[in-house]
C-alpha cells in the first residue's frame, strides 16, 4: 500500500523503517516477512522498478547535450555535476534543493528517491574478515568492534543467496568466499597482468570483482546484458536495488505501507517506558507534519541523515540528541580514499579485443599489514580495483591531427592499457564529524548538516604506497608509459560514509550494541553504515545488508519475548 | 606539489602570460558575447567539421549534422571566455583564408583547407602538454581544440557516427573477454 498527504490510514505500525535504501529495504522486507505491519519511510518521490528507470533504454544521441551538463547546470550544481551524468543525474539530490554546509571539502552525493543509492550503487560485494573486526582492539583505536566474522558469516551467506553475487572463490583469509553465482571474466590484457601478479608477492592475486550483477536469471531477475548502464536503472533487473527486489519482496507480503516525500524530523520518545514512541514525519509536498507510532523502529537514512536525525530529536531525557549519552552520535565519520593508484600502457595482444561492456572490473584483495608491518608507516590497508581496455574514441579524441588518417584512428582500437586505484581503509578519528549547523536550515525548516572532514597522515602515506605498489605491479608485467597519480578528490567522493552512530560494547563510548539495538531505547535500531566502528577497506554495502537481516532477526525474537 | 613542479610552474605562468597575456585581451574574453551570431557561421563549421572527419567509406561530420551539435555546445555548455575564443577563431580563420587564398573556406582545395586547419592546430596546441592546461585555465578553451573536440565527440554519439563510423552494441547480452580482432575492425561507439 501507498499512502501520501493526509490519508486517513492507521498511524500505529508493528515498525517503521525509515530510508528505502540499501539497508532500509532489506529491514522493510524481513520485518514484513515476520508478519510485521511495516511502515517504510521515504524523503524523496517513488522510483517504480522498471517504469520509473527513464533514461535506462536511450541512446548516446538522444541526449541534447551529449555526456555533458549545461554551464547553467554545472553553476547551480557545483558539486553534484562533477560526479553524476545525463544519464543518471535523476538519481541525485541537487546542490541547489539540498544544501549542506562542509567545514573542508566534502562531497556529499545523495540519492533522495525510493531505492536511494542501491539504484547507483557500484555493486561491489565484498565481506570482512576477523583481521577487520579485530583491527580496532589490536591497534587500541577507538573501540572494539562487539561482533566478529562468525557472527556475521551466516548473515553474509543468506544475503548473497538473496541478491545474487557474482564471483570466484580465491580461499583468502583476508576476504572470505561468498555464496557466488558463475564469475565475470577477466580480458586478455587482465588475465596477463593477474599471471604476472601470481609470480611476484605471495600475499597478491589479481581477481574478478564480485558484484550484484547476475551472471544468471536469479529471483526472476537477470541476467545482467552487459550493457554497463546500471546507475540509470536496470530494465532487466540484472543487479540488485531495493527497488527490484527487496521493495518488491516486502510488498508481496502484504504487510509495507510506503510513504514517499516524507523526511523524518525526529524520533519520538516515551518517557515512561524508556524507548522510542515513533517519528515527526514532514510531507515534502505540503510541508504538514504527521506523526507516525510503532513498537520498533530502524533508522535506515544513510549514515549522515541517520546522525542528523537523532541530533535533531531532542528531549528532556536526549538533550543532546536520541540515544546520544555517549556524545558519540555524529563522530568518527569515515569515508574510503580512492584517489591514488596507476596506469599503463601495453604494445601487446593487438589482435585481440572484447564484445560487451562488462559492468565491474578486477580486485587486487589487500595485501598489506595482513600480518604487521610497522616498516610500511601506516596501518591497515587497500584493495586495488582496475579495469583493462583498449583505447577507444575517448581516449583517442586528442591524438594529433585531422582527416581521413586521424579518422581511422579516432574509430579503430588503440593500445591497451590497465587503470587501477587503491580504495583504502580510513581510521575512526573522533574529530572527523557532521553535526547540525548552527543557524542554516533547509527549505522544511530542518537544521543544515555541517561536515566536518578529512583524511590525515595514516591515509596520506597509505595512498603514497598505493601509487608504489600499484606502479611496480604494472612495470613488473611489462606495461609502458606507466604513471602513478593520487586525484586528491575530497572526503566523500568514495561514497561509503560511516561511522556516526557506532556499535560498541560500552554505552559510554558506542550508540548501538552488537545487535545493532540502541543502548539507551532498546525498540530503535540502526543498521546503515553509520553503525561501523572502523571502515576496513572493502565497499560496504553487503555488510550494511548482513547486519540489518542479522538484526532484524534479533528485533523480531526480543518482540516475542516480550523484551522489547 | 613538489619544488621541481612549483618552478616548473612559475617558468610556465611567466612564458605564458609574455606570450600571450593582455589586461585588454583578458577583459575583451569575459565580456558579453553575442553567441546567436554562431547561427550564421553554420555552414562554415560544417565544412571546418568534414576536414577534420570527412566522409570515407563511413559516413563523415556532415552527413551526421556534427555543427548543430557544436552549435549546441558552444551556445549552452561552453564558458564565456572559450565561446569568445570560438567566435573570434572562426573569424580569424575567414580573414586568414582571404588573405591567403582570396576565398571563402568552402571554396578551397581540399590541399588548402587541410593547410588552414593545420594552421591553425599549430597556433593553438603547446608541444608541452602542461602549457596547454594552464593556457585553458586562464585563456580558456583555443578555438581549434573547441571545435576537433566537439567534432569528434558530436560525430562518434552521433546515431551516423556510433553505429556506422564506429560499432555500436546496444545490447551486446554476453560479455566475450578476448576475441580475435576482426577485418576492419571498428571501435565500440560505449564503454
Amino acid at each position: 500500500m501507498y499512502i501520501a498527504g493526509n490519508s486517513k490510514v492507521d498511524s500505529s505500525f508493528d515498525a517503521i523503517v525509515i530510508g528505502s535504501g540499501i539497508s532500509g529495504g532489506w529491514a522493510a522486507m524481513e520485518l514484513c516477512k515476520k508478519g510485521m505491519k511495516t511502515l517504510l519511510l521515504e524523503r524523496g518521490r517513488d522510483v517504480k522498478h522498471i517504469v520509473d528507470y527513464k533514461t535506462a533504454n536511450l541512446n548516446p544521441w538522444d541526449f541534447e547535450f551529449g555526456p555533458n551538463f549545461t554551464t547553467k547546470h554545472i553553476q547551480q550544481n557545483p558539486m553534484i555535476s562533477q560526479n553524476t551524468s545525463p544519464g543518471d543525474q535523476d538519481f541525485f539530490a541537487s546542490d541547489v534543493d539540498h544544501p549542506y554546509h562542509a567545514e573542508k571539502p566534502f562531497s556529499w552525493l545523495r540519492g533522495y528517491q525510493v531505492g536511494g543509492r542501491s539504484l547507483t550503487w557500484g555493486r561491489q560485494c565484498y565481506r570482512w574478515s576477523d583481521l577487520d573486526f579485530e583491527a580496532n582492539l589490536k591497534d587500541k583505536i577507538a573501540v572494539d568492534w562487539p561482533i566478529r566474522y562468525q557472527h556475521i558469516a551466516p548473515w553474509y551467506d543468506y544475503v548473497e543467496q538473496f541478491i545474487g553475487v557474482s564471483g570466484k572463490a580465491e580461499n583468502l583469509s583476508q576476504l572470505p568466499d561468498g555464496k557466488f553465482l558463475p564469475p565475470m571474466q577477466l580480458n586478455c590484457i587482465e588475465n596477463h597482468l593477474a599471471e604476472s601478479i601470481l609470480k611476484g608477492d605471495q600475499h597478491r592475486l589479481l581477481t574478478i570483482a564480485r558484484v550484484a550483477n547476475l551472471t544468471k536469471g536469479w529471483d526472476s531477475r537477470g541476467p545482467c546484458q552487459n550493457r554497463n548502464l546500471c546507475s540509470r536503472g536496470c530494465p532487466f533487473g540484472g543487479y540488485f536495488s531495493s527497488n527490484s527486489s527487496t521493495i518488491p519482496a516486502a510488498f508481496q507480503t502484504g504487510n509495507l505501507t510506503l510513504r514517499p516525500y516524507s523526511i523524518v524530523a525526529e524520533l519520538l520518545y516515551d518517557e515512561h517506558h524508556d524507548k522510542a514512541k515513533g517519528v515527526r514525519v514532514i510531507d515534502t509536498l505540503t510541508n504538514e507534519s504527521f506523526e507516525y507510532f510503532a513498537k520498533v523502529v530502524f533508522v535506515n537514512a544513510s549514515t549522515i541523515p541517520t546522525a542528523g536525525i537523532l541530533l535533531n530529536s531532542k528531549s528532556h531525557r536526549f538533550p543532546d540528541g536520541f540515544g546520544n549519552d555517549s556524545g558519540e552520535v555524529g563522530h568518527n565519520l569515515m569515508d574510503h580514499h580512492s584517489s591514488a593508484g596507476a596506469y599503463g600502457e601495453y604494445d601487446g595482444f593487438q589482435d585481440q579485443y572484447y564484445k560487451g561492456r562488462r559492468p565491474c572490473g578486477f580486485l587486487i584483495p589487500r595485501y598489506r599489514n595482513l600480518k604487521p608491518q610497522p616498516e610500511l608507516g601506516f596501518l591497515r590497508g587497500y584493495n586495488i580495483q582496475g579495469d583493462g581496455e583498449r583505447a577507444e574514441w575517448e581516449d583517442r579524441q586528442n591524438e594529433p591531427g585531422f582527416g581521413a588518417d586521424f579518422k581511422k584512428r579516432l574509430t579503430t582500437p588503440g593500445k591497451w592499457s590497465i587503470w587501477m586505484a587503491g580504495w583504502g581503509e580510513c581510521l575512526p578519528y573522533h574529530e572527523n564529524k557532521v553535526s547540525l549547523h548552527a543557524s542554516k536550515v533547509d527549505k522544511w525548516g530542518l537544521p543544515q548538516m555541517d561536515i566536518d572532514f578529512s583524511f590525515k597522515e595514516n591515509e596520506a602515506k597509505m595512498m603514497e604506497d598505493i601509487m608504489k605498489t600499484s606502479a611496480e605491479m604494472l612495470s613488473a608485467a611489462g606495461f609502458n608509459n606507466v604513471s602513478s597519480f593520487n586525484y586528491h578528490k575530497p572526503g566523500g567522493s568514495t561514497v561509503h560514509e560511516m561511522g556516526t552512530a557506532r556499535m560498541g560494547r560500552d554505552p559510554k563510548t558506542s550508540v548501538v550494541n552488537g545487535n545493532n539495538q540502541m543502548h539507551a531505547a532498546k525498540n530503535v535500531f540502526i543498521t546503515d553504515g553509520s553503525c561501523m566502528t572502523s571502515s576496513a577497506c572493502q565497499n560496504p554495502s553487503l555488510t550494511y545488508m548482513a547486519l540489518t537481516a542479522r538484526a532484524c532477526e534479533f528485533a523480531a525474537r526480543e518482540m516475542k519475548a516480550g523484551n522489547i | 606539489m613538489d619544488r621541481r613542479t612549483t618552478i616548473k610552474s612559475i617558468i610556465v605562468v611567466a612564458y605564458v602570460g609574455l606570450s600571450s597575456f593582455s589586461f585588454y585581451k583578458w577583459i575583451a574574453l569575459n565580456s558579453a558575447i553575442d553567441i546567436q551570431s554562431l547561427d550564421q557561421k553554420k555552414s562554415l563549421i560544417a565544412e571546418l567539421g568534414e576536414v577534420i572527419i570527412p566522409r570515407t567509406d563511413t559516413p563523415g561530420a556532415k552527413d551526421a549534422k556534427v555543427e548543430e551539435y557544436t552549435i549546441r555546445m558552444i551556445k549552452y555548455c561552453t564558458e564565456r571566455i572559450s565561446q569568445h575564443n570560438f567566435l573570434n577563431g572562426l573569424n580569424d580563420l575567414e580573414v586568414y583564408v582571404q588573405k591567403n587564398y582570396k576565398r571563402d573556406f568552402a571554396a578551397c582545395t581540399e590541399k588548402e583547407k587541410i593547410a588552414v586547419l593545420q594552421h591553425f592546430e599549430d597556433k593553438s596546441v603547446f608541444k608541452v602538454k602542461v602549457l596547454n592546461k594552464i593556457n585553458n585555465k586562464f585563456f580558456g578553451i583555443p578555438f581549434f581544440v573547441r571545435l576537433k573536440q566537439l567534432t569528434t565527440e558530436g560525430y562518434c554519439i552521433s546515431e551516423l557516427g556510433a553505429t556506422k563510423g564506429l560499432a555500436y552494441d546496444y545490447i551486446p547480452h554476453m560479455y566475450q573477454p578476448c576475441i580475435p580482432l576482426t577485418k576492419d575492425q571498428k571501435s565500440w561507439a560505449t564503454k
